[in-house]
């Protein structure tokens, strides 16, 4: 074991998350006609703008991020003197001048520190559409951001609607930009939904409106794919809206997407011939494509043991995917979440359950993990036959291209920061996706590329 | 007083008279700064904006063998995940090595230590990093968060020096201080001039010879004599490597040495800073803080003469440093010859621009010396948007006033203006400031960088760089008139029936 001489668990490196200001942020700024309204100093929202956005795949600004967000920009003035009469001001010109349906104050740490009764502001603004939820950096990172406003959107904003809409379900647990390929996940999915009869609300994809936050509450079921974000969420929001939940896995390529599509069924009474009869014409299509592809795969010799890097959300999905699709040998799955250890509990439990071959590690910290593959995968020092495990393929973030490089390992940037990468509509998940990452693992975005 | 000796440096707003929110003409902003109405401009709206803290950052993440800590919450300094790319891009256009991206710390500030305070942390932190990554320097970033529980971060840097290899620099610049993001110049040159060394050590940086060794006079006399022809020139994130090595082309065509600081610089060329006869700016808004105080520290003269963009301005630019070392004769043949090929080259484009329609945003002294320059070249500049003012550039503002006394002048780096103006003045082209491009092609309107580091913009090879990219900017608008027809910007249609700057106040 190495000789930890500093506990140093108290700070952390390369942080794969901003604060809970960032998370809101950029959920606030994902959804259809919602604006914050930031009640911090000038600079947080543009620099976490700025950083998610480069993060999460050139994700840009969109209808009105980064440079664009309203914010209250507090000075020394107001960390004095309070910051209420400057967000007061600051909310009614936005009222004034900007289009939406709804407005979302969040605070950053230095109004939370002096305390600004920010709740009692925006009481003041009593018929309009403005909300309020804490989001101090201190309080947590952007996966805990996002939990925040999902929680003032959703169980504390909308009321609730009488009759459930039978056909309805909505998607939680993909956090926007810290799950780079959000959208295109959220956009397979909610076709797969739809081959079964049933319609979903994604929240963040281009399609969505206001309608669709406002039609949430009449959901049948929300699927959350996440063991540990969004489920304290989706469990308040049964209490209130009376709609059960699902925590399940983001299904990666055919043999998850087939075991989605039964389940799904299941909960939502689809009749099996229909599940059934989607699964066959889904995996003709999936397949037709796999196999050409296979030649190249097959004569290369693809075949890899693997690492993966991911946050929470991703360890189980891309371990199944390169298990069980590609006949790769998962070796460990780092998961870089400052998850709690309840938190991590949970995702152990549903990784012990998946059945997948991988270790399960939790570190934060990218130099750690380079050591730990490093321990855990010794190189030939010369000798003749040495059993090193070779070659290797790390799927993670952009943070470990260096680590890759080191060792001599492939490397694709599949989480976040997912520097370097523009990623549109692109997803990973379900049958599509699975030809995505596919596409992305043999072609042009892996490292190096000969 | 002195700032110099003060743990923390002052912010813009304490040194000079400061305005972000303003418009008239240039005359009425001279007006204001010097009749105290610069003390209530604000508005009643804003929208977001970096703060000094990502300035920093950007500066002190080019340093060689540097280790940046953050101290504050897990939010702040996220951006150094895309800094290390930049970095890498700069030094490989300056000849320097690839890195490995030398990984950051945060302290990671959390609720108990925001009630207990963060000093420990980041004692350990600092501690932490000497040993783990070796650096030459620790950067400890000090953001709002710890300056607001009080945390006493310049007393732990020098602490920790006691036990540390590497040196360590503190930098203060939390973002609620100012609202002037230029506040980060100073910040990062005051960290350095605190911590570091700019004088050469003997043995590391020469060799002492004995009085009474033959060599000697001689060494001593080679060792003056190039401190006596080197100058300094000051650079910042805004100015590539060619726009380096464009100047050093010049000063060395003149016989100067020319030595660049202090971005992709190290612990070892820092030292050199004292040993040059000038320091040279190209924007007082960057280094004047620093200048002045290399001047009362070791009585070095400096020149803060304006940007050298376009002719004119790169020759009084030469000429200022000329004087100094009574070369100029030698500066304005050097300027005739190279005039003349410039002008011959831009020729064939100035016709695609003349009276077309422009509106500049950016940088105060950039813009301004810009505008003069684009007007000369005629082409109609119908805007300046400066993001700040601050008394530094009161020259430059003072030539813009003569030179386009019936141009509006705003101060504003706010997006909502931006589009406002764009919408209401109908500019050709705009030439803006890196963040604005993407709201700009919203608006329909083609732009060309103000600055952009990995392309040239100073003298005669920046001169026909910028010229060229405007011409091809004019060229074919459809990505932007395509964009603007199938977006929705955030702002209500009544909006755009209002003047620009209506929610300024006073």
């Amino acid at each position: 074991m190495a000789t930890q001489i500093i506990h140093k668990k108290s700070f952390i490196e390369n942080p794969r998350s901003s604060c809970a200001l960032g998370g809101a942020l950029i959920t606030i700024g994902m959804m259809p006609d919602v604006i914050p309204i930031v009640h911090a100093s000038l600079g947080c929202a543009g620099n976490l703008s700025g950083a998610i956005s480069m993060g999460g795949g050139s994700l840009g600004s969109g209808y009105c991020g980064g440079a664009s967000i309203p914010t209250s920009g507090i000075t020394e003035t107001e960390i004095v003197f309070g910051g209420a009469d400057r967000l007061r001001e600051q909310i009614s010109s936005t009222l004034e001048l900007l289009d939406a349906k709804l407005f979302v104050v969040a605070t950053g740490c230095m109004t939370e520190m002096i305390g600004d009764d920010v709740q009692g502001v925006v009481n003041e603004f009593d018929g309009e559409p403005v909300i309020a939820v804490s989001t101090p950096s201190f309080k947590g990172d952007s996966y805990t951001g996002y939990e925040i406003v999902l929680d003032g959107i959703f169980n504390r904003y909308l009321p609730k609607i009488p009759l459930k809409d039978e056909k309805l379900v909505n998607l939680f647990g993909l956090v926007p930009a810290y799950d780079p390929f959000f959208r295109g996940d959220l956009e397979e999915l909610a076709r797969l939904i739809e081959r079964l009869g049933l319609r979903a609300n994604t929240f963040f994809t281009p399609d969505q409106t206001f309608e669709n936050i406002l039609s949430a509450p009449a959901a049948s079921l929300n699927i959350v794919f996440s063991h540990v974000w969004g489920v304290p969420f989706v469990e308040r929001f049964e209490s209130k809206h009376r709609t059960p939940y699902w925590t399940t896995d983001l299904p990666i390529g055919a043999e998850a997407s087939d075991r989605f599509l039964i389940e799904l069924g299941k909960l939502m009474g689809v009749s099996e011939a229909l599940v059934q009869s989607v699964i066959e014409s889904e995996n003709n299509y999936y397949y037709r494509y796999f196999e050409r592809a296979a030649d190249m795969f097959s004569n290369a010799g693809y075949k890899f043991y693997a690492e993966t890097v991911t946050n929470s959300n991703y360890a189980i999905p891309i371990t199944s995917y390169i298990e069980r699709e590609l006949g790769w040998v998962a070796r460990e799955a780092f998961v870089t979440d400052q998850a709690l250890p309840a938190q991590q509990r949970l995702l152990r439990d549903a990784f012990n359950a998946s059945g997948l071959s991988s270790e399960l590690i939790f570190e934060t910290d990218t130099t750690q993990i380079a050591k730990e593959i490093t321990n855990r995968h010794p190189q030939s020092h010369g000798e003749r036959f040495f059993a090193a495990e070779k070659p290797v393929f790390i799927l993670g973030s952009a943070l470990e291209r260096e680590t890759a490089v080191k060792r001599g390992a492939f490397h694709l940037t599949i989480s976040y920061p997912a520097a370097g990468r523009l990623i549109l509509n692109r997803g990973y998940a379900g049958y599509k996706g699975g030809l995505n990452l596919f596409e992305d693992i043999l072609g042009g975005e892996r490292v190096p590329n000969v | 007083m002195n700032y110099f000796d003060q743990k923390i440096q002052p912010v813009r707003d304490q040194r000079l008279t400061i305005i972000d929110s303003f418009c008239g003409g240039g005359c009425d902003l001279l007006d204001c700064a010097r009749s105290g109405c610069a003390l209530r401009q604000n508005r009643r709206f804003w929208q977001a904006n970096a703060c000094q803290m990502a300035l920093t950052i950007m500066m002190a993440s080019t340093v060689e063998n540097a280790q940046i800590i953050m101290h504050g919450p897990i939010g702040c300094g996220q951006q150094m995940n895309g800094l290390v790319a930049q970095g890498n891009r700069g030094r490989v256009s300056r000849g320097l090595p690839m890195i490995a991206p030398r990984p950051w710390l945060s302290t990671n500030l959390k609720e108990s230590d925001v009630i207990g305070g963060g000093e420990q942390k980041l004692r350990e932190a600092i501690e932490f990093a000497d040993r783990e990554y070796r650096p030459e320097i620790i950067f400890v970033i000090s953001t709002c968060a710890p300056n607001i529980i009080g945390d006493d971060v310049e007393e732990v840097v020098c602490r920790a020096q006691e036990t540390t290899a590497a040196t360590v620099v503190g930098l203060h610049c939390p973002g609620f201080k100012s609202r002037v993001v230029a506040s980060a110049y100073d910040a990062f040159y005051h960290g350095l001039l605190r911590h570091l060394k700019f004088e050469p050590e003997p043995y590391k940086d020469f060799l002492p010879l004995d009085e009474n060794n033959p060599e000697y006079e001689r060494t001593m006399h080679r060792f003056q004599f190039e401190k006596r022809r080197t100058v300094n020139i000051f650079n910042a994130t805004s100015i590539g490597a060619q726009d380096e090595q464009e100047l050093t082309r010049l000063l060395e065509a003149l016989g100067l040495k020319v030595r660049i600081f202090a971005e992709y610089s190290s612990l070892d060329k820092m030292r050199m800073i004292s040993h040059a006869a000038l320091n040279v700016s190209m924007c007082n808004v960057h280094d004047d803080y620093m200048l002045s105080f290399l001047k009362e520290k070791y009585g070095m003269p400096y020149v803060i003469a304006g940007m050298p963009l376009g002719v004119k301005a790169t020759r009084e630019w030469l000429l200022a440093i000329a004087k100094h070392f009574g070369l100029e004769e030698q500066a304005n043949r050097l300027a005739d010859a190279e005039e003349a090929r410039v002008n011959e080259a831009i020729e064939p484009f100035l016709p695609k621009l003349r009276g077309k329609r422009v509106l500049l945003c950016g940088g105060i002294v950039r813009v301004g010396v810009e505008a003069v320059m684009l007007s000369e070249l005629g082409m109609d500049v119908i805007g300046a948007r400066l993001y700040h003012y601050d008394t530094g550039a009161d020259p430059i503002i003072e030539d813009m006033a003569d030179n386009l006394p019936d141009m509006q002048v705003a101060v504003s780096n706010q997006i909502f203006e931006l589009v406002n103006q764009v919408n209401t003045y109908k500019p050709d082209l705009m030439v803006s400031h890196a963040g604005t491009h993407g709201w700009l092609a919203r608006t329909g309107v083609p732009s060309v960088q103000l600055f952009n580091a990995m392309e040239s913009r100073f003298a005669y090879n920046g001169l026909f760089t910028i010229i060229s990219r405007m011409a091809l900017a004019l060229e074919n608008p459809s990505y932007e008139k395509r964009l603007a027809a199938h977006t929705r910007l955030p702002y209500k249609e009544s909006w755009y029936e209002k003047n620009p700057f209506s929610y300024l106040k006073s």
